[in-house]
């Protein structure tokens, strides 16, 4: 159970953030772009009002994904996993995004991806999530932004 | 951060065009190379540039020219250099590379810092990069902080970091102390919910070496005691799992109602692990455990996301440690709940798991077909496809009609966008039809045409070949004769109704086909019919001119079809019809074709007794029985033995072939069962010079001058029988054979090839003693095979004597020619 690696990319596919915890190593995507061009192809044809929010990448990965205004998240997963925590874990990563911003926009995020950064480290480590509180979360992140 | 990035990221955002864009990329790009190559260049502005690269990062961009500065950025004191630092080696540098060492020391003196935030940073870094020597070297640094630290903030960290470490390297088991975890467990004031997640992590890492583990030469075994201090987790699992489970309101972690489903979910799947190890004293809880997840079962909220999560998990444990029944029905009934629901994402994992889960419990799963059924209308084709797999897999004799009259409105409902769904529908269900004796012949064969009308023109030539062989073999004559008044009827009112689009090439080859067989059973029923001898004339010629052109299959089963029907009518005008069609093909540039005219045009000058015998109604067509086991087995892409895969083809073979290029063979089985078939139905006083001739001609066709393949329909894939016996091995091709049958006088041997690289023009050459005559088929599917695919060649052996085979291989690897040879002796005498 872990996180193979997290993506932000927009409606029109540019990434805004993207973090590997693995390697993903494919014979069919040597380059990492494929491999995002892929999973950008995937999930934007997607219905995301009728469709559920879980695709197959792979025979070892499959995509955990919700979208939220312009902005798509993504998780890739062992195809073994629990898909639904991951999407829990994506929605709990966005709020605490929402609060820590105020209202989080798609030009936060270009802006400050590594504030962005910050947040992701605080909750998970090396694809394990490691803190499911948001207050929490919300106060660390808080001290650290200060540490400028 | 610094106005220099602010400016250059909304410099890439106002490009107009991506040459602009480019342009300013590579512009940026080649000055953060300078700049950072400059000793000079103080940390402040690095640190810009290190920002900017970052966002390079992002944008897909070259970065490895920075991997150096990171580390100089770590090496400084201050903490925004660290963190900069550090953020940039984890997304720059990867686990594989040399530059890591560099890292080993820094890490080392950060994880002893008297700056928390600057352990907690190297403690992130180690979880993310590490490779088994930095797990090795930098492990005692991260125990020392789980005996001294109390601040769960880093502790929860150094508890991930030790969870991913341990997976890194498992010889570090052996040092790892279990009672520094028990410690911490123990000591309420420091247990957060995170730390809690840092210890069932461990906890899960320690079990995942346990179960998966393999000996090797550096870690031949795990430490033995470990497990058993590991026990006393099992019940105080149990107690946090129920307190959390059982509506214990806190603030900070509550999500939708429901208490931190993240650590539930963790600790139910740490307790899983728990399990899977078989261990005497872990196993006396196993029903306590059970207990527990029928508690959470009826206490989780199922209405919520939050608490579907948890459920689902609860059924993933229930079937993955094959718990009671009572259990496993409480499982399957969560899942219909999610069925049941509206949310896509519950139906997913519900179809998902079921699929699982149907070995297990099929009846408990049948129960809910009414809400896979409603799954096939989904609009996610997903979901689709999983319903359709589990509407395959639960259905039996007792539910075939109810389930097939479900698949048939799913049928109904599909457009152009489904054709792979309605492949695999078509595909299963003909085969759904061969595997179970199904009452009334009416309804199934009505079944089989509604298919044909909706989707016939997507399904494969080898299931339109079962449909045949299916309504060949219908032993109710009403029912047939229904069928094939339907079809004619229906096809000829097609003019007027337009139902039948004229790309279903599977309605019209079978309606061809039941005309040339069946017509008799329609004809001369009532005047006013619309089946009657012109119409149907007429409607070959149309569908001949229609497709002369692209369809050659078709053209081959009405030249059959005509031949066949000229016997059945008593219209002079209409045979004449007949004929001229037949000899239009005299000169056709497709071989088959033209050979095929020629004969058939000898065949209808015949005196119409000889015709009449030979051109009878085809015999009932012997299948070879799939058992239901096999079919519920086989995974897709698997092939069925070759002589199941026979089956369809001799019958194409039979209506005059399919076209192909493989070589003929025509002492091979299939050939031989064709030749028996249709032998069965020759009128021995008949066969005159002239007629066996002509009947040679007929059946074994086209071998004269046309090749035939017989293995063009079957999937290309070969699959190595279980029975088969390694008889040669060498660096690229190892050697299997089965003796198939070994009878008086005759034996047939496969040699099956399976390549361990990629071979090319394989040539086998056998001999066989004296006394034995040998005939070898063509190797199927092919003389080139790839890496771990199969090619098997039949050898078919007649006479007396020892069975004893030398084998001489010709082959190419890599372009370059090798031969083999070897020897190998059967315990068998013929």
């Amino acid at each position: 159970m872990a996180i193979q690696f997290i993506l932000c990319f927009n409606k029109q596919g540019v990434l805004r953030i993207v973090r590997w915890y693995e390697k993903i190593v494919s014979a069919e995507y040597k380059k990492t772009e494929d491999l995002i061009a892929q999973i950008y192809r995937l999930i934007s044809s997607r219905d995301h009002k009728h469709q559920s929010n879980f695709v197959e990448l792979s025979a070892a990965t499959k995509l955990v994904y919700k979208r939220y205004a312009g902005l798509y998240f993504v998780m890739g997963v062992d195809k073994n996993d629990e898909e639904a925590i991951y999407l829990a874990n994506i929605h709990l990563f966005v709020e605490t995004l929402d609060s820590f911003f105020g209202n989080v926009c798609e030009l936060d995020i270009v802006f400050n991806f590594y504030k962005v950064y910050m947040v992701l480290d605080e909750m998970f480590l090396g694809g394990e999530i490691q803190e499911v509180s948001k207050e929490i979360l919300l106060e660390r992140i808080s001290v650290l932004d200060r540490l400028e | 951060m610094g106005s220099s990035l602010r400016s250059f990221i909304k410099d890439v955002r106002a490009a107009k065009t991506l040459a602009d864009e480019r342009s300013i990329i590579t512009k940026q790009s080649a000055k953060i190379r300078t700049k950072l190559r400059d000793d000079h260049l103080p940390l402040e502005r690095r640190r810009k540039y290190i920002q900017k690269l970052l966002y390079l990062y992002i944008l897909g961009e070259k970065t490895h020219f920075g991997q150096v500065e990171c580390i100089n950025l770590i090496a400084s004191d201050e903490f925004v250099n660290k963190r900069l630092g550090y953020l940039s080696a984890i997304l720059l540098l990867d686990e594989s590379q040399d530059l890591l060492t560099l890292l080993t020391n820094l890490l080392n003196n950060d994880l002893h810092n008297s700056n928390k935030f600057v352990v907690s940073l190297a403690l992130s870094t180690l979880g993310s990069l590490s490779s088994p020597e930095l797990a090795r070297d930098l492990f005692p640094d991260v125990e020392i902080i789980l005996k001294q630290v109390q601040d769960p903030f880093l502790l929860k960290k150094a508890l991930q970091c030790i969870a991913k470490l341990l997976l890194k390297d498992i010889s570090l088991l052996e040092i790892f102390a279990v009672e520094d975890l028990v410690a911490l467990w123990q000591n309420s004031a420091i247990c957060t919910h995170g730390v809690l997640l840092g210890i069932v992590k461990v906890l899960q890492s320690i079990l995942l070496c346990f179960i998966n583990f393999q000996p090797t030469e550096a870690v031949e075994e795990l430490p033995k005691d470990m497990i058993g201090k590991l026990v006393r987790f099992v019940p105080s699992l149990f107690k946090r799992l129920q307190t959390l489970n059982s509506k214990n309101f806190q603030p900070e972690y509550d999500v939708q109602g429901t208490c931190d489903p993240f650590l539930q979910c963790e600790m139910i799947y740490t307790l899983r692990l728990f399990f899977q190890i078989d261990n005497d004293e872990i196993n006396a809880y196993m029903d306590k455990f059970g207990d527990l997840l029928t508690q959470i079962a009826t206490n989780t909220d199922s209405n919520k996301s939050s608490g579907q999560v948890i459920l689902y998990e609860t059924t993933r444990t229930i079937f993955s440690l094959h718990l009671d029944q009572p259990l496993r029905v409480l499982g399957i009934n969560i899942l219909a709940k999610f069925l049941a629901g509206k949310d896509n994402n519950g139906k997913y994992v519900a179809l998902n798991t079921l699929l699982e889960v149907v070995p297990q419990e099929p009846l408990a799963v049948q129960r809910h077909r009414k809400f896979i059924s409603r799954c096939l209308h989904d609009p996610d084709v997903s979901i689709k496809k999983r319903a359709l797999e589990l509407t395959f897999a639960i259905l039996d004799a007792s539910n075939i009609k109810e389930l097939v009259n479900e698949l048939l409105q799913f049928l109904d409902g599909t457009t152009d966008d489904d054709s792979d769904l309605i492949v695999y529908t078509v595909d299963h269900l003909v085969d759904a039809f061969d595997i179970h004796t199904i009452a009334g012949d009416d309804w199934k064969l009505s079944v089989f045409l509604r298919i044909l009308k909706c989707v016939g023109s997507y399904i494969s030539s080898e299931k339109i070949s079962d449909i045949l062989i299916e309504i060949n073999n219908t032993n109710n004559m009403q029912s047939k004769h229904d069928a094939v008044k339907q079809l004619l009827t229906e096809t000829l009112e097609n003019e007027k109704t337009n139902e039948i689009t004229d790309d279903n090439h599977g309605w019209f080859l079978v309606t061809v086909w039941c005309l040339g067989e069946y017509a008799d059973l329609i004809l001369g029923q009532s005047a006013n019919n619309i089946v009657n001898e012109e119409s149907l004339t007429r409607l070959l010629i149309e569908l001949h001119f229609e497709n002369s052109l692209d369809n050659p299959k078709l053209i081959n089963y009405i030249l059959t079809a005509a031949l066949k029907l000229s016997i059945k009518l008593t219209s002079g005008k209409c045979i004449d019809q007949l004929r001229d069609l037949i000899v239009s093909h005299k000169k056709d540039s497709h071989l088959m074709l033209q050979v095929k005219s020629v004969q058939y045009e000898i065949l209808f000058d015949q005196p119409i007794d000889v015709r009449k015998s030979i051109l009878e109604t085809m015999p009932k067509f012997e299948k070879v029985v799939r058992t239901t086991s096999d079919l519920r087995n086989r995974p897709l892409g698997n092939t069925p033995t070759k002589k199941e895969s026979a089956k369809p083809d001799s019958l194409i073979d039979l209506l005059g072939g399919d076209f192909g290029s493989s070589s003929n063979n025509i002492n091979s089985n299939e050939n031989d069962s064709k030749a028996n078939n249709v032998g069965d139905n020759i009128n021995p006083e008949t066969t005159d010079a002239m007629g066996s001739d002509l009947l040679a001609d007929l059946l074994g066709g086209n071998n004269v001058n046309t090749s035939l393949s017989l293995n063009k329909a079957v999937s290309n894939s070969v699959e190595l029988p279980s029975q088969a016996q390694k008889i040669h091995e060498s660096s690229s091709l190892d050697i299997y054979s089965v003796l198939i049958n070994s009878e008086n006088g005759s034996a047939q041997i496969d040699i099956y090839f399976e390549a361990k690289k990629n071979v090319t023009d394989i040539k086998c050459q056998c001999a066989v003693t004296k006394t034995l005559k040998l005939t070898m088929g063509p190797l199927h599917p092919s003389a080139s095979i790839k890496e771990k695919e199969i090619s098997v060649q039949t050898l078919k052996i007649s006479g007396s004597g020892k069975l004893k085979l030398r084998t001489k291989l010709d082959f190419k690897v890599n372009g370059i020619m090798t031969n083999e040879q070897f020897d190998h002796k059967y315990d068998k005498v013929i």
